[in-house]
């Protein structure tokens, strides 16, 4: 039973870095429409900003964090800025193709680095050793981890539910010829979305960074895995985002627990996700949570 | 038709038969049929090198997946973030064939002709399958759902041991009239080979767009509702849509297998799709001219970018790398750039150039 919980807690771990993950990705389509490509590679170049400000330019942990938030965050706003702001009302291939246009970019950037081929580790600043209650165990890492998502999380619904600009974006994505007609400028909102997104995947990257290293393969391989968590909670909801990014994490360490080594099955937490996204793509395409305006042909 | 050329300015048709016609002047035609014995002929009388040739032969195979990918993705309108895993289809149909009769059976060496169109037929099948959820899903759901077909693709090749688990299968060379072929032969074949397979499938593709289900494809790409209101089915002609790609796409994979000479899935990976998908936008989408610059286009590139880096990484610091940074970093670049500037693709320049030619000397 004991093996059991040891699963849940650490299905929850990883459920809420893609929850967090699928935060930013969602924000972007539900205010844009843009399906983000790139957006591992954004995960990516937030946690490697992170390691360069600590590592390289020696500034604590945690006020690179933070830095490194705030300069993703003007780096999504100016990459929507340049890129995707010529391409709104194109073709939706077109804007895709964009974001995977730019995630090639980005790769190209971060091999330029040493990040590309080498494999760093932040230097550990939490106490070592597991936190143990009746036989399962969590590493401080992974509890601060799932801390600081909460945190986000919270702090992103109330941003979303108080702020003007939270609401602004609400509406823009609810109508956007409404939302211009009371004067909301809907550009300016699309480049917040897609900063607000950045942020927040700074954070979802240096949370990752922190508990399995920064290797590029492993953080850019988020931006994919994000897909069905997004699917499963509804392509527009955040709180289907979180709801479904701890549904998967959770799904994900139950295949690797259970099914693999049974069977012969091995690595079923690769495939099971990307299964569960055509089954839900067939049946209820717009997931748990999202609305339902899905255009059936 | 007998018009005098020079005194024509623009296309004056008279029916509905003529605007479909495939060459309007007699001049098309003897400029195409020269331009093909050209392509055939030239090969005999340069002798290129095993190193060029394979680059031609590599560009030409991706021709041959590219026109598929627009078929789905051009006329009918439906992304496919998974092309590469259908073309990984018809590889892996010669790759099974390989584990189970040996890769010098006789159906492998000596009837390949049969196992390209085999490949073909098993990758249209995959493609329809794949294409299921078209019947209900549009634009961005559905571009998600080709994507997870080719990540449980890449997985299920990964896992198998009878695909070996992922690693190189290899295809052994092939006879021809005059036995086996030799090691110098193989890509000069192969040439040939494609060559006759991208002129049969042009063709296809070129009538295609002449024929019912070629104008359902592009009707359901501009307007589905409108489609079904005129009687098309708009799910099964994307199913249809992605059965042909799926086609396409497999006779391009058993091409590649038989040409590399192995089958190995890191050519075959989501990255790999995300290439085919440049080449055709580079190109110009839903256009068949596009289908040919676009590989071009991006195989030069690429190769343009490994000399580059060769030449540059003796003048950099040792530490970077520089040619795993400059093909993403190109790569992308040109694909941005083209959506935000050319978003019609080579093609275009191409119409331009012959609007421009065919009132030569004069201009509009």
């Amino acid at each position: 039973m004991s093996y059991f919980f040891q699963l849940v807690i650490s299905g929850i771990v990883v459920g809420s870095i893609y929850a967090l993950a699928a935060l930013g990705f969602v924000l972007i389509y539900k205010s844009s429409k843009v399906l983000n490509m790139a957006h591992g590679q954004i995960i990516a170049s937030g946690a490697f900003i992170t390691y360069a400000l600590t590592g390289w330019l020696g500034l604590p942990i945690y006020i690179s964090f933070v830095l490194s938030m705030i300069i993703t965050f003007f780096l999504a706003m100016s990459v929507e800025r340049v890129f995707l702001r010529r391409l709104i009302g194109e073709p939706i291939i077109s804007v895709i193709m964009v974001t995977i246009g730019l995630m090639s970019i980005i790769d190209g950037l971060i091999f330029l680095t040493p990040f590309g081929s080498v494999n760093f580790s932040f230097p550990p600043f939490l106490p070592e050793g597991l936190i143990s209650f009746g036989g399962v165990s969590i590493s401080w890492t992974q509890l601060v981890g799932v801390i600081i998502t909460g945190i986000m999380i919270a702090g992103f619904s109330l941003f979303f539910k108080k702020s003007t600009i939270g609401i602004s974006m609400r509406a823009v994505s609810d109508d956007q010829l409404a939302s211009m007609s009371i004067g909301i400028s809907v550009p300016r909102v699309f480049g917040l979305a897609w900063a607000t997104a950045g942020l927040s995947a700074a954070a979802a990257g240096c949370i990752i960074g922190n508990i399995t290293g920064l290797n590029f393969e492993t953080l850019q391989a988020f931006g994919i895995t994000v897909f069905p968590v997004v699917i499963l909670g509804g392509l527009d909801s955040i709180l289907g985002a979180v709801v479904a990014g701890i549904i998967m994490g959770l799904i994900q360490q139950f295949a690797s627990g259970y099914l693999d080594g049974n069977w012969g099955l091995n690595g079923t937490a690769e495939v099971l996700p990307y299964i569960i996204l055509l089954v839900i793509l067939l049946f209820k395409p717009h997931g748990l949570f999202g609305i339902h305006e899905i255009e059936r042909v | 038709m007998s018009a005098n050329r020079w005194l024509t300015t623009g296309n004056y048709f008279t029916s509905y038969k003529d605007e479909q016609r495939l060459f309007f002047k007699h001049l098309d035609r003897t400029i195409f049929s020269l331009f093909l014995t050209a392509l055939f002929v030239w090969p005999l009388l340069f002798h290129l090198s095993n190193k060029y040739m394979l680059v031609i032969d590599n560009i030409l195979i991706a021709v041959v997946a590219v026109m598929g990918l627009n078929i789905v993705t051009g006329f009918a309108g439906l992304i496919s973030i998974g092309h590469a895993a259908f073309v990984g289809i018809g590889a892996y149909t010669i790759a099974s064939f390989v584990r189970v009769l040996g890769d010098s059976h006789v159906l492998l060496t000596h009837a390949w002709p049969l196992m390209i169109i085999l490949s073909g037929v098993v990758g249209a099948l995959f493609g329809a399958i794949a294409g299921l959820p078209a019947m209900r899903l549009k634009h961005l759901y559905l571009a998600i759902a080709t994507l997870s077909f080719q990540m449980i693709f890449t997985w299920t090749i990964n896992f198998m041991d009878f695909f070996d688990q992922g690693q190189t299968i290899a295809v052994s060379r092939v006879f021809w009239f005059t036995g086996k072929l030799a090691r110098k032969q193989h890509y000069f074949f192969w040439y040939y080979v494609i060559l006759v397979v991208i002129v049969i499938m042009g063709f296809g593709v070129r009538n295609l767009l002449r024929t019912r289900y070629g104008r359902c494809l592009s009707a359901v790409r501009d307007n589905d509702r409108a489609a079904d209101a005129m009687g098309m089915h708009p799910g099964l002609t994307k199913v249809y849509a992605f059965a042909l790609a799926g086609c396409f796409a497999g006779v391009a994979g058993a091409l590649h297998a038989y040409v590399y000479r192995g089958v190995g899935i890191e050519s075959l990976s989501l990255h790999e799709s995300i290439i085919y998908l440049a080449m055709a936008i580079v190109g110009g989408l839903g256009t068949l001219n596009g289908s040919f610059w676009g590989p071009a286009a991006i195989i030069i590139l690429e190769l343009q970018m490994e000399t580059l880096a060769e030449n540059a990484s003796s003048l950099l610091p040792s530490g970077m790398n520089l040619a795993t940074a400059l093909k993403p970093l190109s790569f992308g670049l040109v694909i941005v750039l083209f959506l935000m500037f050319e978003p019609r693709g080579i093609a275009n320049w191409w119409r331009i150039v012959r609007s421009y030619t065919k009132l030569w000397p004069f201009r509009y």
